[in-house]
């Protein structure tokens, strides 16, 4: 069984707090006020979370996982949209996105009796595929965005010259794309190797066998992988026709300061 | 037969004000002015790549928003301000516009190169390794690639020297009169203008202020700006 952490023990964590606080406060870099607030909040979300997986974890299945994975889908798209101030439907894309992407890798862990529909073990898994997704697509979004305003000149040459908006905007989705996939497909060559993955790490801890977690990690490591290479594709194949009207003109995007 | 090409009734955008004129097949107009005139946000009008916000503009008989946009730009050809080369080889370059419409053919190449004075060793080239005067040149064939009826040219020279200049300016004409090309030209060198163009339009904060023959402009300026321009 799982080694118990005293919740005494658990406050000597603010010595590790307080050095980046310090470096702060010496360096005179102006977080101060934002290391502490998200140490905090960090932590207060972290033990509000655990009580309500705690509650939804007793739950039937059937109810406990669409209103857990409904919650965090929900909450990462609003929190994904940010990145993309200043374009149209962007809430609604990523959402269908992270819905969709979801659906798709639970359905596939059933299927192949990966894990079984219980809320312990899909809720974890799924947070992780959607928590990494939502990055992502936020990350997609803003690589976007500044590529457009990049290559301004270079997209008015090629309209210019008779392309379609989808093949002017060729270059930028391809280099879009790279930009978000390098580094997971970097992340991925060096697993295990270098860190041993969160999930994995936190499973021996809590005292399963190292080969089974490794299993597991296998299983989550991988569908990340492949849904943040989804979410990348889909974000940028969907959001790039915002930058052009019907008579394949660029219209200018309003300058949202990205939070 | 009409002979008109375009025709503009009281255009406005945000850059430019009721703007007015009409263009004949094969004339070569010269637009200069001030920087910031307008010049620029004039001719995105004329392929498209800007709609005004009030008034209408005629392509040929029709108004110009009745035109395949595709088509339409591949007819009138803009080489614009800065080159704005793709990624890639010299070769991809000129190739682009031909074929996003199926018409390219290999002994294009050559053919454009010739066109533009540049030796057919570049053509393997990456574009990052040309000079900016090449570079400039390769943006012009790039546009001649698609074989345009009219030719909208935003400073084509600015970067080269005088020798290349002038190699291009004989292309210009060349292609002016044995094609019988509609330019509208921008520049900033007046003696080009005077080389190059019929017709001149003076500009100035977004508003058409002459449009005279070349010749008169220099020797009966009608308005003050212009002579103010002119003696800068
Ligand atoms: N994308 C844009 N958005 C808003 N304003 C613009 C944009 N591009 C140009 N302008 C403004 O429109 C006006 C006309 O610009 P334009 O580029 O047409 O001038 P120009 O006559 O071509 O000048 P130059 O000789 O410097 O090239 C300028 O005041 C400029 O600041
Ligand atoms: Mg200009």
């Amino acid at each position: 069984m799982a080694p118990d952490i005293s919740n005494y023990s658990l406050l000597f964590l603010i010595i590790f707090v307080l050095i980046p606080l310090s470096l702060s406060y010496r360096y005179q870099l102006g977080m101060n006020k934002d290391i502490v607030w998200s140490t905090i909040r960090g932590t207060a979300q972290l033990f509000f979370i655990g009580y309500l997986l705690n509650v939804l974890f007793d739950l039937r299945a059937i109810i406990g996982v669409p209103i857990m994975v409904g919650a965090m889908i929900l909450i990462a798209s609003l929190h994904a949209r940010n990145k993309g101030q200043g374009l149209p439907y962007v809430f609604p894309a990523i959402l269908i996105g992270l819905l969709l992407i979801e659906a798709s890798v639970l359905a596939l862990w059933l299927i192949f009796d990966m894990i079984s529909f219980k809320p312990s073990e899909v809720i974890p898994m799924s947070g992780m595929v959607i928590g990494n997704s939502m990055v992502a697509m936020g990350l997609a979004l803003e690589r976007i965005k500044s590529e457009f305003k990049e290559n301004n000149g270079r997209l008015l040459a090629a309209l210019s010259l008779g392309a379609s908006p989808r093949q002017a905007a060729q270059i930028i989705i391809q280099k879009t794309l790279r930009a978000s996939l390098i580094p997971n497909v970097d992340g991925l060559k060096t697993i295990g190797l270098v860190q041993l993955p969160g999930m994995m790490t936190g499973m021996i801890l809590g005292g399963i066998e190292p080969v089974m977690a490794i299993k597991y990690q296998l299983i989550i490591s991988i569908s990340i992988f492949s849904s943040v290479s989804l979410s990348a594709i889909f974000i940028t194949l969907v959001v790039y026709r915002f930058f052009f009207n019907k008579q394949a003109q660029l219209v200018p995007i309003k300058e949202g300061q990205s939070q | 037969m009409n002979n008109e090409v375009f025709v503009f009734s009281g255009v406005s955008t945000p850059q430019l004000s009721n703007i007015e004129f009409k263009i004949n097949k094969g004339e070569k107009v010269v637009l200069f002015g001030p920087s910031g005139a307008g010049k620029s946000s004039l001719l995105f009008l004329f392929n498209r790549l800007k709609d005004p916000t009030e008034g209408r503009i005629h392509y040929r008989d029709k108004p110009i928003t009745d035109y395949h946009v595709a088509s339409l730009r591949k007819q009138v050809g803009l080489v614009m301000q800065s080159h704005h080369l793709f990624p890639g080889t010299v070769y991809d370059n000129l190739q682009y516009g031909p074929s996003l419409f199926e018409s390219w053919d290999e002994g294009q190449a050559s053919e454009l190169l010739e066109m533009v004075a540049l030796p057919q060793t570049i053509l393997h080239k990456n574009v990052n390794q040309l000079s900016g005067g090449e570079k400039q040149r390769i943006s012009f064939a790039r546009t001649l690639a698609n074989r345009p009826d009219v030719l909208l040219l935003d400073e084509p020279t600015s970067a080269l020297d005088e020798r290349t200049t002038e190699e291009i300016e004989d292309l210009l004409k060349m292609l002016g009169k044995e094609k019988n090309l509609t330019m509208i030209m921008v520049t900033h060198d007046l003696s080009q203008a005077k080389r190059l163009g019929d017709r001149g339009m003076f500009m100035s904060e977004g508003k058409l202020l002459v449009d005279q023959p070349v010749e008169e402009i220099f020797t009966s300026p009608e308005n003050e700006t212009l002579k103010n321009f002119l003696n800068r």
